[in-house]
């Protein structure tokens, strides 16, 4: 029996259609808690929520009015964020010496490009170069040598930042391809009901 | 001279991590779970319960894998012969 294939792709259910001797069978499976067809449709493709994802993790999904799950979002990217940058310092996220974790870190939107941009501005370029005592310089450099993380914490600080930029990769889709409000709440009613 | 250096939250790196770095794994576990689940659950019922579970799963699974490790390369390996 030669097998058409799925003829939709369903986000729970498949329904099939397939030669049966000379008929055409066409089955289609309805989700038993809800007992409705899914279509295609139930998707929305939305940029204008992926660019709010980017811009601040959890806004995407605040502006689709699924406030708790953005919120939840939001506190995870950013403890993932700020913990790297609190144990690793502020040299973690550095577009110029670690170009391509800077990469995976810029996708946690404009928070990753300030603290690089105040890294390369106030840090590294600290102390300016100047007409200052040769003495004065030399103590400010190991200042600035201090507040630079090595080794470990140099690595979990920029993995910590790192992953928080592609878990937000993870949501931005999510907020870019969703379900419509209607079969969101189709599926938590289904889901609560016993 | 040698200026002291006063710690600054988020500007300096800690540096007691160097000894206890493999604990970070808990709080990087825990966040990934806060993330995943908050887009895969369709209800959030019972959520903070389902991220505790997911945290001791990755921690368990990384802590397994690294006994593995551990076995393959100080017992097992040591034993291979040389030819």
């Amino acid at each position: 029996m030669p097998d058409l294939g799925d003829c939709e792709e369903l986000p729970t259910h498949a329904n099939r259609a397939a030669w049966d001797g000379d008929k055409l069978r066409i089955e289609v499976l309805l989700n038993p808690q809800t007992m409705s067809i899914s279509t295609k449709s139930d998707w929305q493709f939305t940029p204008s929520t992926a660019i709010l994802a980017w811009v601040w993790p959890g806004l995407g999904h605040i502006s689709l009015g699924q406030r708790r799950r953005g919120l939840l979002v939001m506190f995870g990217v950013l403890f993932l964020f700020l913990g790297g940058v609190l144990i690793g310092g502020i040299d973690v996220v550095d577009r110029k010496e670690d170009r391509l974790w800077f990469w995976a870190q810029a996708l946690c939107g404009p928070i990753a490009l300030a603290v690089d941009f105040t890294n390369q501005t106030f840090l590294k370029t600290w102390p300016p170069d100047g007409a200052e005592r040769s003495d004065e310089r030399e103590s400010r450099a190991i200042v600035q040598l201090g507040r630079k993380g090595l080794g470990r914490v140099n690595e979990m600080g920029t993995l910590f930042c790192a992953l928080a930029g592609l878990m937000n990769l993870v949501v931005i889709l999510d907020a870019l391809h969703h379900p419509s409000r209607r079969v969101a709440d189709r599926r938590q009613r289904g889901s609560t009901e016993p | 001279m040698i200026p002291v250096l006063a710690y600054i939250p988020f500007l300096d790196p800690i540096n007691a991590v160097h000894d206890w770095w493999y604990l970070l794994l808990v709080p990087l576990s825990f966040s990934v779970s806060v993330i995943y689940l908050a887009l895969r659950m369709p209800s959030l019922d019972h959520y903070w319960r389902r991220v505790l579970l997911m945290t001791v799963q990755i921690v368990g699974a990384i802590a397994a894998l690294a006994i593995v490790l551990v076995v393959l390369v100080q017992v097992v390996i040591p034993r291979l012969p040389v030819d």
